[in-house]
């Protein structure tokens, strides 16, 4: 089964209240939207907390996915959106220094809290690759949020000017420009630190 | 030496869904100017050195929201209430009838529930109470204890299939150096499952620690109440 017609199943499976259909759609996105929002947050809590928010706008509107295009597309959009929106609510917090207090409140699992103290769960991860994405986070943490955004959209998400225009609402020349300035920044930052070791 | 054409062209360069005929239009473009060349260049590199991106593995955390699980299934009281302050407000329930001298008798026309009673309450009565709370809490422990231990162990057991998974994409070819790998993250693992083990136990451990302290206070507090009458 091709893997667009497997969506569509599991997909009308979950709408039909199936949890392990739900969970195996969810299983076979979840490391892209994870890494999606790790590199455009920076960091392992504020990801985990946009991937769920992603998948939780998925399911609710699961039943508004009329087939049109592909899952990974539309899942994408709202993807986009939540992190559009979580940037902006990081961005008020801040600003609040509100920030602390809302983590505080937090009802959370004690076994949650136990594992999230830890360091990462996977071994491998400590490795070189994992250094080399910290180095490819800190240089996408330099830029800025739109520049972050368009970056990701255009290199990691393989869209076209024209779709990351109709998404951000802007001309796709402007779409054009922010990257450009994005990768002579990012082609900079490497230098600099090429330069350093 | 610039180009006003570098920008235009770097962009248009990287759209996957070019034209042939665009795409020789600036071939020969850059055919003729070093800069848009170098520039382009620096582009693509900086490109495949974002592309070295290696995804990493997602957390533990529950795919299917709870609306989603069987109706008529209990709501899973979560870690803060169920943990902490159930025997706090047991003791707190059962200070309450001792301060207000409540007394609960089954008397021929039925359970009889006194307030204030000058008879004040029984010891005896008290120590059954006590007794049958020990008992209760003592079964609520041992569930709560085991139902940890099947999620410590469904948590352990997916970790162990993400590692093994990780290890057989990276070291398909065995050969001594990826062996000791292997092993060095087996290691690791089995320190990581050690740590949260021991903060596990130590987290039921306190739990247990404070319904004792509750009990033996409120113990006390109905010695000294009997005493003094």
């Amino acid at each position: 089964m091709r893997p667009m017609r497997q969506d569509e199943a599991l997909i009308s499976e979950a709408l039909g209240g199936s949890a392990r259909a739900w969970e195996t759609l969810v299983r076979r996105h979840e490391t892209r939207v994870y890494n999606f929002s790790l590199r455009l947050m920076g960091n392992q809590t504020d990801a985990f907390d946009l991937m769920q928010e992603v998948f939780l706008g998925v399911f609710r509107n699961l039943h508004r996915f009329r087939g049109e295009s592909l899952f990974t597309t539309w899942m994408f959009r709202i993807a986009h959106n939540k992190a559009v929106d979580m940037n902006r609510r990081r961005r008020l917090f801040s600003e609040h220094d509100l920030y602390a207090q809302q983590d505080a409140e937090d009802d959370t699992d004690p076994l949650d809290q136990l594992t999230a103290d830890l360091p990462l769960q996977d071994p491998a991860a400590m490795l070189s690759e994992e250094r080399s994405n910290r180095d490819i986070n800190r240089y996408l943490i330099a830029l800025s949020w739109d520049q972050r955004l368009i970056v990701e959209l255009k290199v990691f998400q393989s869209h076209t000017f024209d779709e990351i225009a109709e998404m951000q609402d802007i001309p796709a020349n402007t779409a054009k420009t922010r990257f450009y300035t994005a990768l002579k920044k990012l082609k900079d930052l490497m230098e600099q630190e090429h330069d350093m070791s | 030496m610039t180009c006003h054409k570098t920008e235009f062209l770097i962009t248009e360069y990287l759209e996957a869904d070019l034209s042939g005929r665009q795409r020789s239009i600036l071939e020969q473009h850059l055919r003729e100017c070093a800069h848009c060349r170098q520039e382009l260049e620096a582009a693509q590199q900086t490109q495949a050195r974002l592309c070295t991106w290696q995804d990493e593995p997602v957390p533990h955390w529950n795919r299917v929201p709870e609306s989603m699980l069987k109706p008529g299934k209990p709501r899973r009281v979560s870690g803060f209430f169920g943990w902490q302050w159930a025997p706090l407000a047991i003791s707190f329930v059962l200070a309450l009838a001792v301060l207000t001298n409540v007394r609960i008798s089954n008397t021929p026309d039925g359970v009889v529930v006194a307030f204030s009673d000058d008879s004040g309450v029984s010891e005896a009565v008290l120590k059954e109470q006590l007794a049958r709370f020990e008992g209760l809490q003592r079964q609520q422990q041992e569930e709560r204890m085991q139902a940890l231990t099947v999620r410590m162990e469904e948590r352990l057991d997916a970790a162990n299939v993400q590692l093994m998974e990780s290890v057989v994409s990276q070291f398909g070819e065995t050969t001594s150096r990826s062996l000791e790998q292997v092993i060095a993250y087996f290691e690791e693992q089995r320190q990581q499952d050690l740590q949260v083990l021991q903060s596990s136990y130590q987290q039921l451990a306190d739990s247990d620690y404070q319904t004792v302290r509750s009990v033996q206070q409120l113990a006390n507090y109905v010695q000294y109440q009997a005493g003094s009458r």
